[in-house]
């Protein structure tokens, strides 16, 4: 194969360090062709080191050279010479993978040693964590195209996304989308950082690459239909338009529900069938419900029947009561009271729950009987291999984001262990493997809902049942930590809190020189790629969003590969 | 033959030596090496020490102890006594090489001249040949010199052989040779930043 082996000029040489400590690195020059993230390589013998500037630090010799300018004491080349030896950048260097390269390519032990790979007496050297550190003067470059390529993957191969380029050089990272869905990931950074926008672009290539269905709860409408950004006031193209709705469909929440003032492909009605006793306990915190709720809602499916508690719940009167002759009152029978009676109910506490859910009873997305079983439909569709958006139209607050998502995931989840179950006992294809995409994720992974939500469960078992999660959040604090640290691939860009930027780094390596990079990102189009989808901490500008941007994935041409040029390059005209 | 005799003058003889510094006599009234000048003395027909002048005395006899306190001495006294004394001139000088069967080295001379021995003055070409030999090795003798002024020698030094590089195309070794110094001490800031300062005017002096 041919590398396009670039010239890369040393910039340093390693002084010092060690594995624990990081690498100390001596520049050769101005501190200024290094920023904090850059990609740096080490060769050192048949080895090269891989890993990230951590920090950059004056340093001289003898303080006194570097508090009294030579310049005022010294005519310029006198004082260059002097400052040449005696003031220095020092460059911290965290190292990450190392790679075994062999001798010198043009020497006879690399003959020897290359044919001993090939005879397959040794195993063709592939990047791993670093176990050991280069040696003393080893010579430190920037990362060429190729290096980048060697570790992140190139372009040009199927599965592999180019999600940015790097800092200074501008050669492309990509993520392997395989590994990205092979366990759960997550976006994070603060408000305004490019979250969404690299969400769409993820997702564009995770449709694109077709190895997963993707389910997107999409509380703020923006990622099925065309958005207006609101900074630049641009158009900003949605997966529907971007792909077509024969792959990708939005499903609009409620009968009649618009989205931006389209119709959807869909409508998604739940039936009052569909509304169990765990989808009400998930909201306690909303509906701030007291502890004696689960016993009322026990009485109620225990009395009423699973499927129909909430229709009759819903039926009830709150407050009506009968007068008998001597003017006496008592619950009439169309009552809460005597439900609770007549199953020795609190009647406080199930006139309270009754009072509460009240909110539930109002939504318009839930009817008695639904049309069709758009839960079914919409199952049916990504076990299919579509894309689905669920739109939340005008349904903005937590208490329908909360109920719908958890009601659906639970559903979701249960159709597709048994799916699981039936592969496994041969029985069943192999089902489709899906990812579950949430906006606002604290929302349904907080500590507290964290124990008892379909997601977490999700988030901890991995891809055992082919569905992993896609959490987007600017709080990642406020995600329960044992979801954070499952999290595999994590993308990051800026964040403003210590609390945020110790969860996001939780369970890593190298997390106290990686704290410092997360808060000096920059506030936008910058992100820094952790975690063990990614073969090494990175940072990255993040791809533009843009017109070009679907062009490239329409015409399968991935950043710097322009396919029909290669078959232009190869054949001729 | 180890000098060129042509561009080498003889300047005086040798006096006393150790393994590292030697003293000629000269005679007053010849034109003596400045301070700082290469100068080479033939140990055999093989072999020479390199030196440089580090030190010049002009010692009293009993007459100039007698005339110093004359008044209105005149002139012809003056010339009689300068150019007529018994004692000469001495020149120390500071070993920094050798040469050996053609071959230059930045080391010490395997031993030191003898009595009488002929000292002479380096022509350009000479001092171009040693400087320019090996990665100016031979500057720590200087710098480490005890009873010498060390700044001024190394200044005066990089001077002549500054200008002999310069002119014979080599307008880049007086760099070279400070920037040997300052790897010598840059451990050492307040002695190096004097002696930076002493050959920043022998910059200027080289124009370059
Ligand atoms: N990759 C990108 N390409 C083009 N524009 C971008 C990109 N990333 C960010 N932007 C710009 O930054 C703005 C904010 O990005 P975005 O809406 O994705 O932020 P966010 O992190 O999702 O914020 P919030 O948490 O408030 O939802 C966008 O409107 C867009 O103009
Ligand atoms: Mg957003």
């Amino acid at each position: 194969m041919i590398e396009l082996m670039e010239q890369n000029q040393a910039i340093g040489i390693v002084t010092s360090g060690g594995l624990k400590e990081n690498l100390q690195v001596r520049l050769n020059g101005s501190p200024q062709q290094v920023q904090e993230g850059s990609f740096i390589v080490i060769d050192s013998q048949d080895w090269k080191f891989y890993g990230i500037a951590t920090d950059l630090q004056l340093q001289s010799i003898d303080l006194r050279y570097a508090l009294e300018p030579s310049r005022t004491r010294l005519p310029e080349t006198l004082a260059n010479l002097l400052d040449c030896q005696t003031l220095y950048t020092n460059l911290v260097v965290l190292p990450s993978l190392m790679l075994e390269r062999g001798p010198e390519p043009e020497s006879p032990d690399y003959t020897a040693w290359r044919s001993t790979i090939d005879s397959g007496g040794k195993e063709e050297p592939r990047p791993m964590p670093v176990k050991s550190i280069p040696a003393h003067h080893a010579s430190v470059f920037l990362a060429g195209a190729g290096d980048v390529a060697e570790i992140f993957g190139k372009p040009t191969e199927e599965g592999n996304f180019v999600i940015g380029h790097t800092r200074e050089q501008d050669h492309p990272v990509c993520v392997n989308l395989d590994k990205l869905i092979q366990r759960s990931s997550g976006i994070f950074g603060a408000t305004g950082s490019g979250k969404s926008f690299l969400t769409r672009m993820l997702l564009a290539g995770l449709i694109d690459h077709n190895r997963a269905s993707v389910l997107v709860y999409d509380m703020h409408n923006e990622y099925g239909l065309d958005d207006t950004a609101s900074d630049t006031g641009e158009n900003v193209r949605g997966l529907r338009s971007g792909f077509g709705a024969s792959k990708v469909q939005v499903v609009g929440l409620g009968g009649s529900a618009t989205i931006r003032g389209s119709a959807p492909d869909f409508n998604l009605v739940l039936g009052y069938s569909d509304i169990l006793p765990e989808d009400v306990e998930l909201l306690t915190r909303e509906l701030n419900l007291k502890e004696t709720t689960a016993t009322v809602l026990d009485a109620l499916v225990q009395s009423l029947g699973k499927d129909k508690w909430f229709k009759s719940f819903k039926a009830m009167k709150r407050g009506s009561v009968i007068e008998s002759e001597d003017g006496k009152k008592t619950p009439a029978p169309d009552s809460v009271a005597f439900w609770a009676n007549q199953n020795g109910v609190n009647v406080m506490a199930a006139e309270g729950l009754h009072d509460k859910l009240r909110r539930l009873f109002n939504k318009a997305y839930i009817v008695e009987s639904p049309p069709a079983d758009s839960i079914q439909a919409l199952v049916e569709a990504l076990k299919k291999g579509k894309h689905i958006v669920l739109s939340f139209g005008d349904y903005e607050s937590d208490l329908d984001y909360l109920l719908v998502s958890n009601l659906l995931t639970r559903r979701i989840r249960a159709e597709w262990e048994q799916m699981t179950n039936q592969f496994r006992g041969k029985n069943g294809s192999e089902p489709r493997q899906l990812v579950i995409v949430v906006e606002e994720a604290h929302k349904l992974l907080n500590r507290e809902m964290a124990a008892q939500t379909t997601f977490s469960t999700i988030a901890r078992e991995m891809r055992k049942y082919y569905v992993t999660l896609l959490v987007i959040d600017q709080r990642p604090s406020q995600i329960y930590d044992e979801v954070m640290s499952q999290l595999g691939t994590r993308v990051c860009g800026w964040l403003g809190d210590e609390d945020d930027i110790h969860a996001v780094l939780s369970g890593l390596a190298g997390r106290e020189a990686l704290r410092g990079m997360l808060s000096r990102l920059q506030a936008k189009e910058e992100v820094l790629l952790l975690g063990w989808g990614v073969p090494m901490p990175i940072l990255v500008r993040s791809r533009r969003y843009d017109e070009q941007f679907w062009q490239d994935i329409k015409t399968s041409k991935k950043a710097g590969f322009d396919q029909a040029q290669a078959i232009k390059n190869l054949y001729g005209d | 033959m180890a000098n060129n005799p042509q561009m080498d003058v003889q300047v005086g003889r040798l006096l006393r030596a150790n393994t590292r510094a030697c003293v000629a006599g000269c005679q007053p009234a010849q034109r003596f090496p400045a301070f700082g000048a290469l100068v080479s003395i033939d140990l055999d027909e093989n072999t020479s020490a390199y030196g440089l002048v580090a030190d010049i005395h002009i010692d009293d006899d009993g007459l100039v102890r007698q005339l110093v306190t004359t008044p209105n001495i005149s002139e012809a006294v003056i010339q009689d006594n300068r150019v007529n004394r018994n004692v000469p001139v001495e020149l120390s000088i500071l070993f920094v090489g050798h040469r050996s069967a053609g071959v230059i080295s930045h080391r010490l001379p395997p031993r030191p001249p003898l009595s009488l021995d002929r000292v002479r003055a380096c022509g350009e070409g000479d001092i171009c040949a040693f400087s320019g030999a090996g990665r100016l090795g031979y500057l720590r003798f200087i710098l480490d010199a005890q009873d010498f002024p060390a700044a001024d020698l190394l200044a005066a030094h990089l001077l002549q052989a500054g200008r002999a590089q310069r002119d014979h195309g080599d307008s880049q070794w007086f760099a070279q040779a400070v920037d040997k110094v300052i790897t010598q001490l840059r451990s050492d800031y307040d002695r190096l930043m004097p002696i930076l300062e002493a050959l920043a005017d022998v910059q200027q002096e080289l124009g370059s």
